[in-house]
């Protein structure tokens, strides 16, 4: 799942994964969505680029514990 | 000391400040990062966790969302009680909100919990932002033979508990995100060295454009001047070293941007009066010995 906040400087992006991929699969420029959405450095903006929500293909396997 | 307010909102400020030292602007910005109290999830208790995300994961993300912590700070005990409290399994009213949060998934369908889905026991401390992702659901059918369909729904079920805490003991109960002090430049050119406009390599070089021509004369732009992270590119880029990059003394620039749990102005007053106290702490120590009257 996406992050709450950024690893390096702390600040608060969890809110705004699910507006950011949504834009970016409409084919908006993430670069651009980004600087909308107020992600100004560039320790945070790694986190929305290299970021792949692997969580939807975990959920139909049984956990192991 | 003097103060200009070059930046201000919701969750960034950013001060001009001349005549004070060095060291006592960054003893509030190191107060404003590791000692101003906030609120965050510290113990949670979950009674049901069948989805596909380990407890561990569940409480480190509830750790993470911020919690709003204006009227915490009054409302309830200091990090140092609560800390023992809660070590010991005491999650008492004076110390600790509750936090809860429920939710089932469905075969077939995705459900999300989020921030915004966490029911608290206090309305004055909860998510600052709704729309944080905690955990994801869903539900599987399995067909047994001589049973039929059975279906399987992921559940969670769980408390958190929230408490006052200090970002010296964990980062999640740091108010800032940046808080950092930088120097002004103050940049001298040589104008009997500078060949003038043929040149051009220093107003090239500057890679925050402080620098340009006017008349054929460089100058530095007018509140360009704060930008300039004296990375001395003109310096180097000069062939006739016709210019200097020094610093003013005594004057930085502050920027506090928070996480959204105070607001910047209540951040630097905090810090301020956690220093006062230490110090009062000090003196009240030197005047126990004898060393002060």
């Amino acid at each position: 799942m996406f992050p709450v906040r950024c690893f390096t400087c702390g600040a608060p992006i969890g809110h705004l994964w699910e507006e950011y991929i949504k834009r970016v699969r409409a084919g908006e420029d993430p670069g651009k969505v980004l600087d909308d959405l107020g992600v100004k450095r560039y320790c945070c903006r790694r986190m929305f680029l290299s970021h792949a929500d692997i969580v939807y293909e975990i959920l139909n396997f049984p956990k192991v514990s | 000391m003097e103060i200009n307010v070059l930046e201000k909102d919701r969750l960034r400020i950013r001060l001009h400040i001349k005549d004070i030292p060095l060291h006592i602007l960054n003893s509030i910005r190191r107060a404003a990062i590791a000692e101003v109290p906030t609120m965050a999830v510290d113990s949670v208790v979950i009674t049901s966790n069948t989805s596909v995300l380990y407890d561990e994961y569940l409480a480190h993300r509830l750790a993470m969302v911020p919690l709003t912590s204006e009227e915490a700070l009054e409302k309830y005990n200091p990090p140092e009680v609560c800390r023992e409290a809660g070590e010991r399994g005491l999650f008492t009213e004076d110390c600790f909100v509750k936090l809860e949060l429920e939710g089932v998934g469905e075969p077939g369908k995705i459900t999300t919990l989020y921030s915004g889905d966490l029911k608290t026991s206090d309305p004055d401390v909860r998510p600052v932002y709704d729309r944080i992702p905690i955990a994801v659901l869903t539900g599987t059918v399995t067909h047994i033979p001589g049973r039929g369909e059975v279906v399987n729904r992921q559940e969670i079920r769980l408390e958190a508990y929230a408490r006052l805490g200090r970002g010296k003991e964990h980062a999640k109960w740091s108010p800032v995100s940046v808080a950092a002090h930088k120097y002004i430049a103050d940049i001298f050119i040589d104008q009997g060295k500078c060949v003038g406009e043929e040149c051009r390599a220093c107003v090239e070089a500057c890679p925050k454009g402080v620098l340009a021509f006017e008349d054929g004369r460089v100058r530095v732009v007018e509140d360009k001047i704060f930008d300039c992270s004296l990375c001395r590119e003109c310096e180097l880029a000069c062939p006739v070293n016709a210019i200097r990059v020094r610093w003013r003394d005594n004057e930085y620039i502050l920027t506090i941007e928070s996480t959204g749990v105070l607001s910047p102005k209540r951040i630097l007053i905090e810090a301020s009066k956690i220093i006062d106290k230490k110090l009062e702490v000090f003196l009240e120590e030197l005047r126990r010995l004898g060393v002060v009257e």
